[in-house]
């Protein structure tokens, strides 16, 4: 047990949600800023339209479907509505909180939108009615659970059903998924114990596998797409430099002594549940995000990779989750094995796709913090091995295929190096 | 709240677990429950926790009930003896009350009823 003795600025549950309203904000001004310099409202507005009418199916990125602009407004509406919620229930700020709002506000640039999320918070509110529990004991997984959104778009336009149906079954589809995904979450934990980050990942895997198999048994066919913005925009990857400068700045603000004790995060092994809000204090959380942001960066731009919608979703998620147990000292290992699995068999490390398996590879941080570099090498090979292999089991319709993915090898690896461990 | 007695179980499990990885060799539980609440008493005979240990608990013990953590993580309460969940623990506790004289350390965790 370690607590370091936190000694920073008091933030207020205001100043802490005004800490997050600056991404929303920020993308809603980029997006509109974009339109205005190309003065094209109408690219926008049909932007965010064929957004939202796309299936969304992985991997369907928003920048390629609607422009950079309309992708933007849409990550900013959908950050908006998240906050708004969390605003609403009076939800204490912490860290699981944090990698929730990030999480969701990334994949909104590929796969969510206010169309295909909105089901899934109604499924929600339902169970919670059907429980006689409050709904904001439920959001974060609600919110988590937006990672089955794409199903919900598959079947409303993905025309495979006759357009009078489609609709409304795609909204049922959405509201089912939401009342059944907070039991189905829970129980799935066992599975791994906590050492996958992503575990609505791993539960909308299981889901979103049973409900392929259904469709497929109906002869109705659910296939990987890849939609992919092929151009880097150096306006983004200023935006994302500047959002996570930001980030260390609050920090420094917080705590000022944050340079000297920052490493006191790497004292965490990293397993569920490990807020470094409570452990390290808001200031050293803040700084860590910033830090995590910005090595995402440096290494998409050295490995010539395109920042897309898909590689913000992975770069947004290990932000957040950098609130809620990354921090390089466990995500370095699992990283380093991914990166000499692509060596070794050869694929094109600047290729999106590899480039998320990498960023999303680290929901297995907690195996490296906890088991050593070795085993986190490990880790991170057999992720790279799973991950391009289980999406065409669910179809696609699951935006945290890693999280599907880190949750297999975890519930593989764990148990074996439990057996062979020493007391 | 769904799985209440289930919940109370695994916060004993895994403050009995910090506390068997603590080295205790003698100790005693008890839990009462009541109308409105469920109080958890644990003793710890011979105790060799230090000032500052006993501080680090109750900063981790005592913070407030955070319903959504518990509803989404409860499971892992007392799953695992690699390291302690005791940020859970807390995020499923109302209060906690904590004294230690001569040798004995006394523990009480308080949750009221949902």
């Amino acid at each position: 047990m370690q607590l370091y003795q936190i000694q920073e600025k008091e933030l207020h549950k205001e100043q802490k949600l005004l800490i997050l309203l600056m991404f929303p904000i920020s993308f809603m001004i980029f997006g509109i800023g974009i339109s205005v310099y190309q003065a094209d409202f109408n690219t926008l507005a049909k932007g965010v339209v064929d957004i939202i009418v796309s299936p969304t199916i992985l991997l369907t990125d928003f920048l390629a479907i609607g422009g950079i602009g309309a992708a933007f407004v849409n990550a900013a509406v959908i950050g908006f509505f998240n906050l708004y919620l969390l605003a609403y229930y009076k939800l204490r700020i912490n860290g699981l909180l944090i990698a929730a709002f990030m999480t969701v506000i990334g994949f909104a640039f590929f796969g969510k939108n206010l169309f295909n999320v909105i089901p899934i918070y109604l499924g929600g509110y339902m169970y919670t009615k059907y429980q006689r529990i409050a709904f904001k004991d439920s959001i974060l997984v609600i919110m988590f659970a937006t990672a089955l959104a794409p199903i919900i778009s598959e079947i409303s336009f993905g025309d495979i059903l006759p357009t009078y149906i489609a609709l409304p079954f795609g909204i049922i589809v959405g509201i089912f998924i939401g009342f059944i995904i907070v039991p189905l979450s829970t129980q799935m934990l066992k599975f791994h114990d906590g050492f996958n980050l992503y575990n609505i990942g791993f539960a909308s895997g299981i889901l979103g596998t049973v409900l392929t198999s259904i469709f497929r048994s109906f002869k109705i066919e659910i296939e990987p797409v890849s939609i992919i913005y092929k151009n880097n925009s150096w306006l983004i990857v200023g935006l994302l430099i500047f959002l996570f400068c930001y980030l260390m700045i609050i920090g420094l603000y917080v705590n000022r002594h944050v340079f000297k004790h920052f490493t006191e995060v790497f004292k965490y092994k990293g397993r569920l549940v490990t807020d470094f809000t409570h452990l390290v204090g808001y200031g050293i959380t803040f700084f860590n995000m910033g830090i995590m942001g910005l090595l995402c960066i440096i290494y998409v731009i050295m490995v010539k990779g395109v920042i897309n919608g898909p590689v913000m979703a992975g770069i947004f998620t290990v932000v957040g989750f950098s609130a809620f147990g990354k921090h390089l000292k466990n995500c370095f290992p699992i990283v380093l094995g991914v990166f000499i699995t692509s060596l070794v068999l050869g694929y094109d490390l600047s290729s999106t796709g590899m480039i998320i398996s990498l960023l999303f590879s680290t929901t297995l941080a907690p195996i490296a913090g906890s088991y050593g570099i070795g085993i986190g090498i490990v880790a991170g090979m057999m992720h790279l091995m799973l991950v391009t292999n289980v999406g065409v089991i669910h179809g696609g319709i699951n935006l945290y295929n890693n999280g599907f993915a880190g949750g297999i090898v975890a519930g593989f690896i764990i148990p074996i190096v439990d057996a062979f461990k020493r007391e | 709240m769904q799985h209440e007695i289930k919940k109370i179980t695994r916060i004993v499990d895994e403050m009995l677990t910090m506390f068997m990885m603590t080295g205790t060799h003698e100790m005693d539980v008890r839990i009462q429950k009541e109308q409105d609440k469920t109080s958890i008493y644990f003793t710890q005979y011979g105790s060799t926790f230090d000032d500052d240990y006993i501080e680090q608990l109750e900063n981790n013990l005592n913070i407030q009930r955070q319903c959504e953590v518990e509803g989404y993580y409860w499971q892992l309460t007392g799953e695992n003896d690699m390291d302690e969940q005791l940020f859970l623990v807390g995020a499923m506790i109302d209060q906690v009350i904590i004294e230690k004289e001569e040798g004995k350390l006394s523990i009480e965790l308080v949750r009221f009823n949902p």
